[in-house]
């Protein structure tokens, strides 16, 4: 029988490091999936795949065995996103290859997404690039991952109304951006 | 409350989010407001998951690779930041111990030959018992290198044994010389200090071939492994730890058997 992660974790806490390597293996994907989504580009998702894995190793000593690992694993990738994307915030070096953000919209080929093109996209990737880190994240954890915004305010630390308020400005601002867009689907 | 509902308001009803109460009345009954909502909503729709591109199949073990070799650096940086202080609690350990047992066997010694003590010099007999308990002290370390090297030319007998192939996993062999790596550096200072230089520069020898190990991956590949074996070789590390060990255990082992020395 497969060992779950909560046994892993228990080996990995007893200094066994091939567990650690599964518990890596098992998770890797679904934590690139996550900060893909939130990073918008593939390196910046990898770092954060290593970032995830070398903070759940110092922290796995303060984990909760009755909590669920996956949950656990991705907060701290959600906090690992949102450090990068504010790093490099206060370098300065905003998102400003729109080529590498137009992967931010799906490419599903529904017939209103087909109507507005790859302008459509080009603008949603665009528009999502403007939003703060704390923005984007809730933005992305309660519209893509569909989580309640309490949730979304213990990952960011921040109260409800905080929270709310944080989807509501992404929510503007995102609006105003791709208005021009949707006008012509009215 | 008749107003309409605010941009927020709208937000939290398109995510169906709790809060809203009788704002939910007035929503379902106003036209205006379901206009708008589903103006954000056109907006919002457009916005769908994005596919982040399917990693390859080696991924995983990417990850792993980089991961661990962080880890690995990381426990360097701790490993190199406590053993100063570390291997000075040792070696003071290690001191207590041996002037311990030194000076439990000078007792006994001095206990036995009371006659030939009163016809003696007292400073003699002073000098005679720091000798003694000198070689006393002297024979301990050397027992207890003994085991060292005895621990060690078996970790590398291991070693040079296994086949290159690939992702040899060493990470038994690895964990031994950590340990063996620890006690090396102590006991290569002490003996240093004992003027053993024998001992001193076979245990020198050994240590950068047992820091190659212990920080090497735990995953060699053929050629990583080739190449520990070939340093291994080289230097004939084997038959020099098998040479002096048996030297070492024929000085100190006679002398240990001895009941009152």
């Amino acid at each position: 029988m497969e060992a779950t992660d909560n046994d892993l974790v228990e080996r990995v806490r007893a200094g066994d490091d091939d567990a650690f390597r599964l518990l890596v293996e098992r998770h890797s994907r679904s934590i690139y999936r996550s900060a893909y989504r939130i990073t918008g580009n593939a390196a910046d998702a990898d770092d954060v795949v290593q970032e995830t894995f070398l903070r759940s190793y110092r922290a796995m000593g303060s984990f909760d065995a009755r909590a669920s690992f996956t949950t656990w694993l991705h907060r701290i990738a959600i906090n690992c996103s949102l450090d990068l994307i504010d790093s490099r915030k206060r370098r300065e070096h905003r998102f400003n290859d729109v080529q590498d953000l137009s992967v931010l919209a799906s490419t599903d080929a529904s017939p209103d997404r087909l109507a507005l093109g790859s302008e459509m996209q080009t603008a949603i990737a665009a528009a999502m690039a403007q939003l703060t880190g704390n923005e984007r994240t809730a933005f992305v954890l309660r519209h893509f991952e569909g989580m309640p915004l309490e949730e979304i305010g213990q990952i960011l630390g921040t109260r409800l109304n905080a929270t709310k308020n944080t989807v509501f400005r992404a929510v503007r601002k995102l609006r105003q951006q791709l208005q021009p867009f949707t006008g012509s689907l009215i | 409350m008749n107003t309409h509902l605010s941009h927020d308001e709208l937000v939290l009803a398109y995510y169906d989010e709790p809060g809203l109460g009788t704002r939910r009345e007035h929503l379902a009954a106003c036209a205006e407001c379901r206009a708008e909502l589903a103006r954000l909503a056109l907006v919002l729709d457009q916005v769908t998951p994005i596919d982040a591109p399917e990693p390859d199949d080696g991924y995983e073990a990417r990850v792993w690779d980089r991961v661990s070799w962080r880890l690995r650096g990381e426990r360097k940086r701790v490993a190199s930041t406590l053993s100063p202080t570390l291997t000075r609690w040792i070696a003071i350990a290690a001191m207590v111990v041996i002037a311990f047992t030194g000076g439990l066997l000078m007792n006994r010694r001095n206990n036995q030959p009371v006659q030939i003590a009163n016809v003696q010099q007292p400073s003699k007999i002073v000098e005679a018992a720091a000798a003694s308990t000198q070689q006393q002290r002297d024979r301990i370390l050397l027992v207890v290198v003994s085991d060292h090297f005895d621990e060690s030319e078996r970790m590398l007998l291991e070693i040079t044994n296994l086949t290159p192939k690939d992702g040899v996993d060493v990470s038994t062999e690895q964990k031994r010389a950590e340990e063996l790596l620890v006690s090396n550096r102590l006991y290569r200072r002490t003996a240093l200090d004992r003027g053993e230089d024998r001992v001193a520069t076979l245990l020198d020898e050994l240590e950068p071939v047992l820091m190659q190990i212990a920080h090497g991956p735990t995953q060699m590949t053929p050629e990583e492994l080739r190449r520990v074996q070939k340093r291994v070789e080289t230097k004939e590390l084997v038959f020099k730890l098998r040479v002096l060990r048996a030297d070492v255990r024929a000085t100190s082992a006679p002398h240990l058997q001895e009941p009152n020395i």
